[in-house]
């Protein structure tokens, strides 16, 4: 499902595309020096690597998403990289980039497994791992990022869209527990996942004021990283599985 | 403030204490109103609640439990309070002077009206006197809190005639009122003193004995002719202001018989109060009680318990 199909043909390990203009970063054993030549700039074959594909993950595994209005957000976010390593075939390298190392998950393939693999950390640093991924990741590879990006800095546009001209991204948002409104009202108390106790009076103002910024939030995350380059979808708390299916347009049959 | 009972607020604060820890504890529990939400600051960015209205239910429990602990420690206050056991002389000048008819239908008449405003604006308990006074200071009603009997006196006023002797009326006032409690003098006057003591000396000394005269200056600013005379009716008003000041009382003046009546009636009501220690534990048992009643159903309304 991500990225397409890559070649398992038998050759000389690589199936050549196109020609292309040569861009930095580019490995310059790929420059056509004929092609260049001949065209007076530099051009880039891009081939088809005769290798496995490279799923990897970026999960939020911190404690704010351990919230939700009927289970914890991470428990859906377990079932949508349970089904993305469940798409790799054999030759295909499943990673998950935490903080600034890969961790390879070939072993723990398997929704079992891969679920065993997550917890709540309560460290998780947004802008270390997408920077890992950035940097580790080999190029053409497939890249889920999940989370609530309550941590994405504003600053982050740039990396995003170079992490989206290297790499297949998919973004899964936690959609909001209370998307659909807050259920209470009168004096509350909101504890903070990641610390802090907050008392306030919520009334039917504050709920509409809640909802409308909860979509607003919504609304400008996708489009951030829609004009970055990123394939968008909503993490839904009742089932994983169906949320990282509907990203790629697909319709699960199997219950959350 | 202060208090009768120190050691049971003490213990009322011991127990009001408690009482807040035992909330504390109480409310720190989860229950259905609490939300575990990712992230506190984009949820208050979002729904911009009012904090305000937790914190004023805290203050109205806390103020509550105060006001109850003061009600139990028999909080006592100094505060105006009528006075019923003061006694007030009013001096009225019955000179020939107080004919004059700038001050409708005659300074004398407008004077009779206006002390009879007095008496009936003093507090219920204010025995009051009547002195009049024009070459000599006469007592036609004694110190009575029979409010009644005294404006019935006033029918006993002589009509204008004779000279003005304003240290008399103070000196007759002052021997007759007693020694302590509440006590003032009203000088009702529009002439300048002409015979008898010295009225700055006495008033003075009535200073000393913190007994204030007000004096109230009859008289329009042009004044006018003395009925059946030459003698024209003029106004000292340098002296009563200063008869007023070394006694700690107060002057004013009226031009009409409306003034001169307000004059007297709110100095009624001035007479009326005195700062005094009472008790306010009713007082503050029902406001702390109330106030206790109206926390708990705004907060059981808002969904706080």
């Amino acid at each position: 499902m991500p990225g397409g199909s890559p070649t398992n043909r038998r050759g000389d390990g690589y199936e050549f595309v196109e020609l292309r203009g040569y861009v930095p970063g580019d490995d310059v054993r790929r420059i056509d020096w004929a092609a260049s030549a001949r065209s007076g700039e530099l051009q880039t074959r891009i081939v088809l690597e005769d290798v496995g594909l490279t799923l990897a993950a970026v999960l939020d595994d911190s404690p704010s998403m351990s919230v939700g209005r009927t289970r914890p957000l991470l428990d859906a976010a377990r079932e949508a990289l349970t089904l993305w390593y469940e798409v790799a075939e054999p030759e295909d390298r499943c990673v998950r980039v935490i903080g600034n190392t890969l961790h390879p998950t070939g072993a723990l393939r398997g929704a079992a497994s891969a679920a065993a693999a997550l917890g709540a950390k309560g460290n998780f640093d947004l802008q270390e791992s997408l920077e890992t991924a950035r940097s580790a990741l080999r190029a053409g590879a497939a890249l889920l990022a999940i989370g609530d990006w309550f941590d994405l800095r504003g600053d982050a546009d740039g990396l995003l869209y170079a992490l989206a001209r290297r790499y297949d991204c998919t973004m899964l948002l936690a959609r909001d527990p209370w998307f659909d409104g807050l259920t209470l009202s009168g004096i509350v108390r909101i504890r903070g996942a990641e610390g802090g106790v907050l008392r306030a009076y919520v009334g039917r103002n504050e709920r509409e004021r809640y909802a409308r910024a909860v979509r607003r939030r919504e609304a400008e995350l996708c489009q951030r990283f829609t004009l970055a380059g990123w394939r968008t979808g909503m993490l839904e708390e009742s089932s994983g599985f169906a949320s990282l299916a509907a990203t790629f347009g697909v319709r699960l049959a199997r219950a959350g | 403030m202060t208090l009768a009972h120190p050691l049971r607020f003490a213990f009322a604060l011991l127990v009001a204490a408690a009482l807040a820890l035992l909330y504390t504890v109480l409310t720190r529990r989860r229950t259905a109103h609490d939300l575990a939400y990712s992230s506190i600051t984009f949820w208050t960015a979002a729904a911009q609640p009012g904090r305000w209205i937790p914190r004023l239910l805290d203050a109205g429990w806390m103020l509550a439990l105060l006001l109850l602990a003061l009600a139990l420690g028999g909080v006592h206050l100094t505060a105006p309070m009528p006075v019923h056991d003061g006694a007030v002389f009013i001096c009225i000048d019955t000179s020939g002077s107080m004919a004059t008819t700038d001050v409708s239908p005659t300074r004398a008449a407008a004077a009779l009206n206006a002390a009879r405003a007095f008496i009936e604006e003093s507090a219920p308990g204010t025995r009051i006197g009547l002195i009049t006074f024009s070459g000599g200071a006469s007592m036609i009603q004694p110190l009575s809190s029979d409010h009644e009997q005294v404006e019935a006196a006033l029918a006993q006023v002589p009509p204008p005639n004779g000279a003005t002797a304003i240290g008399d009326a103070l000196r007759l006032a002052a021997t007759a009122l007693p020694e302590t409690g509440h006590r003032l003098i009203v000088l009702v006057t529009d002439g300048v003193n002409n015979t008898g003591v010295d009225p700055l000396e006495v008033a003075e000394w009535l200073g000393t004995q913190h007994v204030p005269v007000y004096t109230i200056g009859i008289g329009t600013p042009n004044g006018g002719f003395i009925p059946g005379s030459e003698d024209e009716a003029t106004i000292d008003e340098g002296a009563l202001r200063e008869y007023a000041q070394v006694s700690g009382g107060a002057y004013a003046r009226a031009e009409d018989a409306t003034e001169l009546h307000d004059a007297l009636a709110r100095l009624g009501r001035i007479t009326s109060f005195a700062k005094q220690r009472v008790d306010a534990t009713a007082g503050f048992t029902i406001a702390g009680i109330v106030l206790l009643v109206t926390t708990f159903l705004t907060g059981m309304g808002l969904g706080k318990l």
